[in-house]
């Protein structure tokens, strides 16, 4: 098998006593869309920052198409960033700032001049060109941010929390923004970020970082609806957990009812069986089933999540309602219900 | 309404310390135009002591010393009081103490720092003059520089320097391009207040000047004519001196509280 474009072997990097990354071994391919996703201290950001040269690993190495970039410093590799916050020069002018990385690379004036101009078209900011950064919004400086990083057509597009700082409907806009600008220019972007949703959105790739090490890398589905450990489970999305004995594929909950799950676990006894609350459904045609009673009702618009007191669990349970079958069976809190699932949705993990 | 009364008598004390500090200068600064040039009587308004100044070859000679040892003695100090704060910025350890060192300066008393730098050239056998001068300046001014300087750091966004050098540029053209245009408010302030500072310098420069007549500046000059009692052309000079330092340090606080010029 040829080496992956972008490969990571190996990678140890420790502060003083803090540990922050643990041997880390990543292949991303040409053109993905690649996201690290994890909490803040999981290491994610050092990792990005090596792949940038702002931080050497203790041991371990970084090839870039078979070539170990390890040696480069960060104003020699064809590789750029996207700062968290920006970093924008204030002196200079939105043209001046986008045209700045075009002029240490010494291209000639007429090409720099023609290139600032295309790519600020492509951003929707070209009327803004002699705007300060302080004269910019947010999301408009943010655009600049990916515009100057993007100008010089880097190997690789490293991205540091790059919506983190927009409002949450400006971020939705920019997730498929940033998709498609990544598809246009046919760049490989590794993005860092703790929000699993925008990783979900955008990426084609995820992985979990937690500690130092990777959890679990996959694709957004893979990661969604086949997590690897109880943590990634919990992690992605929304997760119930049922405390369960058992072994094989045959459990019981807490109250003696039988759970049966989808893939088997090989050591017996104490586990916890997890569901997505889509997956639970009002009635008993799933093959597992439990009763429990509502005691809360969140409403989002899109749908309803009810909250269920059972007595299989401490932690209330989540189901999901869409906003049509809520308007015909409307739920009240207090109310006594019947949930059921089928196995294949029951994932098991070990505790 | 106590609380009316205890404004005016806030702003009544407001006044009287006011009055302490300038009525003394604004006596100074009228009697400059005093034609009659006695401090106990106004006859008239006139440039007359402003003109005999420039007749004074002795004040004129003073006048181009001053202005020489503080404009080299500003551009040295500001050019390594800049490289000075970005490198202490930068290279954290030992930080406090780099940061007691550098600052001592502005704490020392002048007549100490006199007769240090004195016993220092007296030792090395230099001869002393204006250079000599304009070395003692910068000694004290780096570190006035180095504080502003410093002070604008404090809020600097170092995350710029990582940017520039990730768009591709070398140390030098970083700091060149992105960190001293950034600084510039910052560096121009603290050269206007080295300016400020260097021009009414007196006691530095009288011990470090040497013997000759030569290397005599403006406040030496006003402390050599006062010995034969306050002439109205000692105001006269006294008021210019004055003028060069307030505008040097209006400057100075307004740049380092806005952006660029023109931004």
């Amino acid at each position: 098998m040829t080496e992956a474009f972008l490969s990571i072997r190996d990678v140890h990097k420790s502060f003083g006593s803090a540990r922050a990354v643990t041997g880390v071994t990543l292949d991303i391919h040409e053109n993905e869309f690649f996201a690290l996703l994890g909490a803040s201290g999981s290491g994610k950001t050092t990792l990005l920052r090596m792949l940038a040269g702002f931080e050497t690993p203790d041991s371990g190495d970084v090839r870039l198409e078979g070539v170990s970039i390890l040696d480069q410093p960060p104003n020699q590799r064809p590789v750029n960033l996207m700062f968290q916050s920006y970093a924008l020069f204030p002196h200079m002018t939105v043209a001046q700032n986008v045209a700045y990385g075009l002029q240490m690379d010494r291209l000639p004036k007429a090409q720099i001049k023609a290139r600032v101009h295309e790519i600020l078209q492509v951003i929707q900011l070209d009327h803004l060109d002699r705007r300060k950064p302080d004269q910019l919004s947010g999301g408009q400086r943010q655009r600049v941010a990916l515009a100057r990083a993007l100008v010089k057509r880097p190997k690789v597009l490293l991205l540091d929390e790059p919506l983190g700082a927009l409002d949450k409907k400006l971020r939705s806009e920019m997730q498929l923004e940033l998709k498609r600008l990544q598809a246009e220019f046919g760049i490989t972007f590794v993005v860092v970020t703790h929000d699993q949703e925008e990783a979900l959105v955008m990426a084609d790739r995820i992985a979990i970082m937690k500690d130092g090490g990777l959890l679990q890398v996959g694709t957004p589905h893979e990661i969604y609806e086949h997590p690897a450990t109880r943590f990634a489970a919990d992690f992605i999305g929304v997760m119930n957990f049922l405390p369960v004995t058992g072994a094989g594929t045959g459990f019981v909950a807490a109250d003696g009812s039988p759970i049966t799950a989808g893939h088997g676990l090989t050591q017996s006894g104490r586990a916890v069986a997890a569901i997505r609350p889509e997956r639970l459904q009002i009635g008993s045609a799933g093959e597992n089933r439990l009763t429990g009673r509502i005691s809360a009702i969140a409403y989002h618009g899109l749908d309803l999540q009810l909250h269920v007191t059972t007595t299989l669990s401490d932690t209330d349970l989540i189901i999901r309602m869409t906003a049509d079958v809520a308007d015909t069976q409307a739920p009240a809190i207090g109310q006594p219900i019947t949930i059921s699932w089928s196995a294949k949705d029951t994932h098991i993990f070990p505790i | 309404m106590v609380e009316r009364n205890t404004f005016r008598l806030m702003l009544l004390i407001l006044g009287v310390i006011f009055a302490f500090l300038y009525i003394p200068i604004s006596v100074l600064v009228g009697l400059s135009f005093n034609e009659g040039g006695l401090p106990t009587a106004w006859t008239g308004f006139s440039f007359k002591w402003y003109g005999a100044l420039l007749d004074s070859d002795d004040i004129l000679m003073a006048a181009g010393n001053t202005l020489l040892v503080a404009l080299v003695s500003t551009l040295v100090s500001t050019l390594l009081g800049t490289l000075l704060a970005v490198g202490v910025e930068i290279r954290r350890r030992n930080g406090k103490w780099l940061e007691t060192l550098i600052f001592a300066p502005m704490i020392i008393p002048d007549i100490v720092l006199a007769i240090a730098l004195l016993s220092f050239f007296s030792l090395l056998s230099v001869k002393m003059g204006l250079h000599t001068i304009i070395v003692s300046h910068v000694v004290f001014n780096l570190a006035f520089v180095c504080a502003v300087v410093r002070a604008r750091l404090k809020s600097f966004d170092w995350s710029i320097v990582e940017a520039s050098a990730d768009l591709g540029a070398s140390t030098l053209t970083t700091l060149r391009r992105v960190v001293i245009p950034v600084l510039m408010p910052a560096i121009i302030a603290g050269a206007l207040l080295a300016f400020t500072l260097s021009v009414d310098e007196f006691i530095i420069a009288f011990f470090t000047a040497g013997a000759g007549r030569s290397s005599i500046t403006l406040p030496m000059q006003i402390y050599a004519m006062i010995r034969f009692g306050v002439t109205p052309e000692i105001n006269a000079l006294a008021t210019i001196v004055m003028s060069i330092s307030v505008v040097a340090l209006a400057l100075s606080q307004r740049l380092n509280k806005g952006g660029l010029p023109g931004q």
